[in-house]
């Protein structure tokens, strides 16, 4: 049985707490009843109430201090309604705070809008010194959440809501920041971010054989830079970078920069905004991120793309 | 001596009500105040101005909770009106915590005494300037010598117009909630922001009654007496600490004193002579 992103993180944390008493778990009301932290270490664990700002800010005094919070909400109020607290604790102080935030791109599906992200990777790339994760799956979220723990670099997680995936194989701690799906000649390269985008660039290969693809894990710009190189060496002509977020401030964005010589094409969020109920799927075909939508890309030709 | 002014609401305290500050202390501070004003008309009349009025009103206000916290390195002393960023400096420099004179290179390339104060100011530990912020920080503060076991304290200091802010109250009601009684706010209520009066543009009223409904001890003091303060200060409590800091802002310069026009002054090294002569 695999653990959603949410899920693992709460395990993998409440299992370093073990060894690591300066290892502190905060929440905004949005932990669940049956947090295991709460249960196994209730004197760390912290339910501030609905208080995101304060409990960014709050858990740079405590790091300050020596220890390791880490800090869980909703994506949207994370890096929406809290930004200026992460751009001032997680950025200038440099802080080593990691904030962990499911509910990232539509997951939160028919709760509406108010619960989407679809900026917090632009908002979180824009702060430099934040080491920024999207991991697919319950090992890779293990690795990242005791990765965080250990490098004590303030960290920002996105994750989706309840969704299960089973990681791509890798090795290491922390994981690499580039993970090869399937490494072929084919002109094209899927690059994928996050876990849905990583779920349709699978279901890409399974329609179109013989697709290389490349799913990343670390987003900030310094890791970007890494995975960018690593691109570049496997000499693929076209990207196509599949991400759940706004088009605009994207990672297909960044490594169209960091690509020159590369024929990049995002397939990510358009400009629109869900209004209607439906799951998870259902919501993202209403920003026009679909299966259809990644196979499009594939086929358009490299001179189009301007 | 003004303890009489100070009232307090609850039955959750008990006073210190020995006098613990001797005369020869109080002298120093009232030195130490004298000439971290002289520092601050100084920083006026850089060419960069200053937020007077604010840094006026605050500093005996840092002053005494510097001196609460001396040789106490697990309490954190966190101003959070940091538009005074002039007065956090004096107050840093007379006490001995910095030892560069601030005034002389006040918002010049090369040294960190910004507008608003950061972390790369010996003495400052979280950047401050964007209203609202140091409360929470100087809570996590308190939170985290709560559970390290130390008596260590988390003391911020805010401004009556930065209580329009809701990060404020969303911190005051989480350090509520968590018991943190080693935390303080201390409002320095100088009725004055940016714009004009509080009173006009968003008045706070009742301030004592909202603090003690939400959970906190609540004191309200001389603002300006540093024997009174360091009383409030050392009030110990069961639940997290309030004081109301009656201030004047401008306080000690006749001229600018109780002026909403104080709040940003720019002046001439000529006036900046005069002023010095006259501050008390």
């Amino acid at each position: 049985m695999t653990l959603s992103g949410r899920d693992s993180y709460r395990r993998t944390l409440t299992e370093l707490a073990q060894q690591d008493s300066s290892i502190l778990c905060l929440e905004a009301d949005l932990g669940g009843k049956k947090h295991p932290f709460a249960e196994a270490h209730p004197d760390r664990f912290f339910n501030l109430g609905i208080a995101e700002g304060a409990m960014i800010d709050m858990a740079a005094g405590l790091a300050e201090a020596g220890y390791k919070p880490f800090a869980s909400t909703f994506a949207p109020f994370a890096a929406l309604r809290a930004a200026e607290s992460l751009k001032l604790t997680l950025g200038y102080l440099h802080a080593g705070v990691t904030v962990v935030a499911p509910y990232a791109g539509v997951s939160g599906a028919w709760f509406g809008t108010t619960h989407h992200c679809l900026e917090d990777l632009a908002i979180m790339r824009a702060v430099p010194g934040v080491v920024i994760a999207a991991p697919y799956g319950e090992s890779q979220m293990r690795a990242v959440v005791e990765s965080a723990a250990q490098s004590q670099r303030p960290h920002y997680i996105r994750t989706g809501r309840n969704a299960t995936y089973t990681s791509l194989p890798f090795t290491g701690s922390p994981p690499p920041v580039l993970t090869w799906g399937n490494e072929t000649g084919s002109d094209v390269c899927l690059v994928s971010v996050g876990e849905e985008g990583t779920r349709l660039c699978l279901e890409a290969g399974a329609v179109r054989d013989g697709l290389s693809h490349a799913q990343l894990c670390y987003l900030d710009q310094e890791n970007l830079r890494t995975a960018a190189a690593e691109l570049r060496e496997s000499g693929h002509g076209r990207i196509v970078v599949v991400e759940e977020h706004r088009r605009t401030g994207g990672i297909a964005e960044a490594l169209a920069y960091l690509l020159p010589e590369a024929h990049v094409r995002g397939v990510g969020a358009d400009e629109r905004w869900p209004v209607e109920g439906g799951d998870h799927a259902e919501t993202l075909a209403q920003v026009g991120l679909t299966l259809e939508a990644v196979l499009a890309a594939i086929d358009t030709k490299a001179e189009t793309y301007r | 001596m003004t303890l009489l002014d100070r009232t307090t609401t609850d039955a959750n305290v008990e006073e210190h009500l020995e006098a613990n500050v001797d005369e020869g202390e109080l002298k120093i501070l009232a030195d130490q105040a004298l000439e971290a004003r002289k520092l601050i008309i100084d920083m006026a009349a850089s060419e960069r101005g200053c937020h007077l009025g604010g840094s006026l009103s605050v500093l005996d206000i840092l002053i005494s909770a510097f001196y609460t916290t001396s040789n106490d390195s697990d309490s954190r002393v966190v101003l959070s009106k940091g538009h005074a960023a002039a007065g956090l400096y004096a107050a840093l420099h007379v006490t001995g915590q910095l030892k560069a004179n601030p005034a002389e290179h006040y918002g010049q390339v090369g040294h960190p005494f910004t507008g608003h104060p950061g972390p790369k100011v010996p003495g400052v530990t979280f950047p401050t300037g964007s209203l609202g912020h140091g409360v929470p920080y100087a809570a996590g503060w308190a939170l985290a010598q709560r559970l390290a076991g130390t008596s260590g304290r988390g003391i911020a200091i805010a401004g009556d117009g930065e209580l329009q802010e809701g990060l404020v109250w969303e911190t005051i009601q989480v350090a509520a909630a968590q018991r943190l009684a080693n935390f303080t706010i201390v409002v320095d209520v100088n009725g004055g922001q940016n714009d004009g009066l509080v009173a006009d543009i968003s008045p706070l009223e009742n301030l004592t009654e909202r603090f003690t409904a939400f959970g906190f001890t609540t004191v309200e003091t001389d603002g300006h007496d540093h024997e009174s303060l360091i009383h409030a200060l050392q009030t110990s409590t069961s639940q997290p600490l309030a004081i109301l800091a009656r201030t004047v802002k401008g306080k000690g310069l006749k001229p600018v004193e109780g002026k909403a026009g104080s709040h940003y002054v720019s002046i001439d090294a000529a006036r900046a002579a005069k002023w010095k002569r006259v501050v008390r």
